[in-house]
């Protein structure tokens, strides 16, 4: 009896024994394995805006580089004519001028010494000096390429100095003074690329500001490239570092910037766009634009414009060109 | 326990160990019809019913010594390391802006106190991960924070690389950095923090609750001690029998005693969770605040007249910690202060708060007015008075108010614990003295059939 209850034990043991060894064979844990990564991006970055030229508005042709007649005789600096826009600034104490802080060589912070610099500030300051007779008195005010002409229209600032080019589009809106530098469109890739053309970029991502003459021409391309908009110029710098674009495609002027930061980008192909940069003045401040053309004459005709030349854009290696002829509506 | 049948009749049911077990239903089912047999299987049952309720009620107080054991061991810590995951990394965020802000190099405080901010949210990272295995939603979060960190912290040393050249790249590949941490770092951290909390205060919960299953296991064992001495007392006219007397007695003994431990138990987790754990939450909640008002005031600063967006975040957060409106969370965390020490701290950092919006209100006044340099060196300079020195005490004031209340948490919850001393040990002595109690007073009656 005993031996028998004993074997019944055995049995029943190998039973529950040999149950979970039918089962399937372990498998190891999955691993943590990750597939892809979302890469960083600027803020703002947004791929294939809207084209803006569907929404067509006809836009009566005119001459965007000719601006109005400087005055003559340009006012003594701290003794602005009563009534004027020159003489309200001259009474604030500051002139407010919406400018770029992130364009290296035309407008930007530098991080050494946190004060703004470049060709476009060289400009405020000298209409600052002929207002004041002292180049300081401006209070900087940050704008975006999106944000330039608002900023005019809502009165938040004085002038917008900010490569900004001069179209019969944003005539409409705003004033331009002569047209102080002539840059033009180009690309912008990495040193390895064999692309030299926009031609070759159909498909591919390309970098531009939002608000920007540029992304308008990429938007209307016929290669059909992807743009991509960021808020501010150096993003388009960092997101081609990344990998994230194939090209940066804007002003020659403003890629050189990228160039001196970076050396291993160049640019290729030629202009295939003209931009005219002209100084914003809001539309009613027309003695304002008479003002800064007089400055703009004084710069040129002093050596002014070709010192700042130099100390800016000199870096880049390019012979320096002459000043663009100011030239004016009758 | 149910096949121990007379032992006369054992001997045929040897037979087979398989149909032991019918035998002795059908044994019992026939003893029940006599007198002595009744009595038996009564006897039987309440000794089981004693035994079992003794297993059930002893095991249901050890879950709870458990689970408060788990709240001071884990949920507590790591919830208080999540919620110092978005500290570090908004301090981050903030710091890094304010060092770029100051221009050069930046100072070596601003250095080091970023890269202590970085190593404390990967060390409490290290900390909540070893504990979402079971939480899908939070192994989501701590799997983002892992990835993204050390890409954050790239794109923050190509910046400071870009800067130290003087490029304005540098100042690019920073706004980048600061657009990943509040895209994707902190609302992660966010979510991980309010998963922690909400796990504490669900198990909180059910460490609170009253174990109602094995209450009704011990009246009913109650119930029928009575019922079966009222039967005997009809049977014997014996008035009381000694033996379920102390069987009753016992279980009464553990009902009392069970019942005051546990109710004690339940208002204790309930102190430390209002006066620990929601004190700390709104602690918690004013610093993430504060914090994000920081970013958003050196923010402001960095776009130089093209940052409206953070004022205007800045602007929407500023009642939530300062002013006496409903809405302000250091009045309300104060109200829930437990000791004075805790109100006095809260009370500095409401002083603290309100002196900081002051000063940021000076520093929006100088930048808007044109004088940028001024209101850097107010908003980041290190002077006593500046928003930076207002800031870090009003940041150290939380933190103290949030050490206090876990302090105050881990007192409540401890003594809780207490409460249930002796309490497993106890229900299983009284149980096997149920037992006994049952065993002798049913011997003595049967023992009168022989």
């Amino acid at each position: 009896m005993r031996v028998s209850r004993t074997n019944r034990l055995a049995v029943l043991l190998t039973l529950v024994l040999a149950v979970p060894a039918c089962a399937a064979p372990g498998r190891p844990v999955d691993l943590a394995t990750v597939k892809s990564v979302e890469r960083p991006r600027p803020v703002g970055a947004r791929e294939n805006p809207t084209p803006k030229s569907t929404e067509v508005k006809p836009v009566p042709a005119c001459d965007a580089t000719a601006s109005l007649p400087p005055l003559d005789p340009m006012p003594t600096p701290g003794e602005m004519p009563a009534g004027s826009t020159m003489r309200e600034i001259q009474d604030a104490g500051k002139l407010i001028a919406g400018v770029d802080q992130n364009t290296f060589l035309f407008g930007f912070r530098n991080p050494t010494t946190n004060a703004l610099e470049g060709f476009d500030i060289d400009r405020v300051r000298e209409i600052a000096r002929a207002i004041f007779g002292d180049p300081n008195r401006v209070q900087f005010k940050v704008v975006t390429s999106l944000g330039r002409v608002p900023a005019l229209e809502n009165g938040d600032v004085h002038v917008v100095v900010r490569t900004f080019t001069a179209t019969c589009d944003r005539w409409q809106d705003i004033n331009f003074s002569a047209i102080y530098y002539v840059a033009g469109q180009r690309l912008l890739v990495d040193r390895a690329s064999k692309v030299t053309r926009l031609d070759q970029l159909g498909g591919e991502k390309v970098c531009a500001a939002e608000g920007s003459t540029s992304i308008k021409t990429l938007l209307d391309h016929p290669a059909d490239p992807v743009p991509v908009q960021v808020p501010n110029w150096t993003d388009c710098l960092v997101m081609l570092q990344q990998g994230q674009v194939a090209a940066v495609s804007t002003d020659d002027t403003i890629l050189a910037g990228m160039v001196a930061q970076d050396p291993n980008v160049r640019m290729v192909g030629p202009r295939f766009t003209e931009e005219p940069y002209g100084i914003g003045i809001p539309k009613e401040d027309e003695d304002m634009v008479r003002f800064v053309n007089g400055v703009l004459e004084q710069s040129v005709a002093e050596g002014d414009w070709a010192d700042s030349y130099d100390r800016w854009l000199g870096r880049t290696g390019e012979r320096r060109p002459d000043p663009p002829p100011l030239r004016y509506r009758d | 326990m149910v096949t121990v049948p007379p032992p006369e009749r054992l001997a045929p049911a040897r037979r087979s160990l398989l149909v032991m077990p019918a035998t002795a239903m059908r044994h019992a089912r026939r003893s029940a019809t006599s007198s002595p047999g009744r009595l038996f299987v009564i006897g039987v049952a309440l000794v089981m019913l004693a035994l079992v309720t003794g297993v059930v009620g002893a095991l249901a107080v050890q879950e709870k010594q458990d689970a408060i054991d788990n709240l001071i061991e884990h949920r507590e810590p790591v919830a208080a390391a999540s919620q110092q995951i978005y500290r570090s990394l908004s301090d981050a965020d903030a710091t890094a802006a304010s060092a770029f802000l100051s221009g050069g190099t930046p100072p070596a405080a601003l250095r080091e106190r970023y890269e202590l901010d970085i190593a404390q949210a990967g060390a409490n990272l290290a900390q909540a991960a070893a504990d979402v295995a079971e939480v899908p939603e939070a192994q989501r979060q701590v799997d983002q924070l892992a990835q993204q960190l050390p890409v954050y912290t790239g794109l923050v040393e190509t910046a400071r690389a870009y800067n130290r050249q003087g490029f304005p790249a540098g100042a690019a590949y920073l706004r980048e950095a600061s657009g990943l941490m509040r895209a994707k770092l902190l609302p992660a951290a966010e979510e991980l923090y309010s998963i922690d909390f909400r796990r504490l205060a669900d198990e909180q919960a059910h460490a609170r609750a009253f174990p109602w299953g094995s209450t009704a296991l011990v009246l009913v064992l109650l119930a029928a001690l009575v019922a079966t001495q009222l039967y005997l007392t009809r049977r014997t006219n014996r008035l009381l029998n000694i033996g379920l007397v102390v069987a009753s007695g016992s279980v009464v003994v553990g009902l009392v005693w069970g019942s005051v431990a546990l109710v004690l138990e339940s208002v204790r987790i309930a102190d430390g969770h209002d006066t620990g754990t929601r004190q700390v939450e709104l602690a918690v909640q004013a610093r993430i605040v504060a914090l994000t008002m920081r970013a958003n005031e050196t923010l402001t600063l960095v776009a130089r007249g093209d940052g409206g967006v953070y004022e205007e975040d800045w602007k929407e957060l500023a009642p939530k910690i300062g002013g006496d409106g409903e809405e302000n969370l250091l009045v309300r965390a104060r109200g829930l202060a437990a000791d004075a020490e805790t109100t006095a701290v809260l009370d500095a950092a409401r002083q603290n708060a309100a002196d900081w919006l002051a000063l940021h209100g000076r520093v929006r006044e100088l930048d808007d007015g044109g004088s940028y340099e001024n209101a850097i060196a107010l908003a980041v300079g290190d002077g006593p008075d500046g928003a930076a020195a207002v800031f870090t005490e009003l940041d150290a004031n939380l933190l103290r108010a949030i050490n206090n209340g876990r302090t105050q948490f881990v007192e409540e919850t401890t003594s809780a614990r207490a409460a249930l001393t002796g309490l497993v040990p106890g229900i299983a002595v009284l149980s096997l003295l149920a037992a006994v109690g049952v065993t002798m007073g049913i011997r003595e009656r049967l023992r009168e059939y022989r």
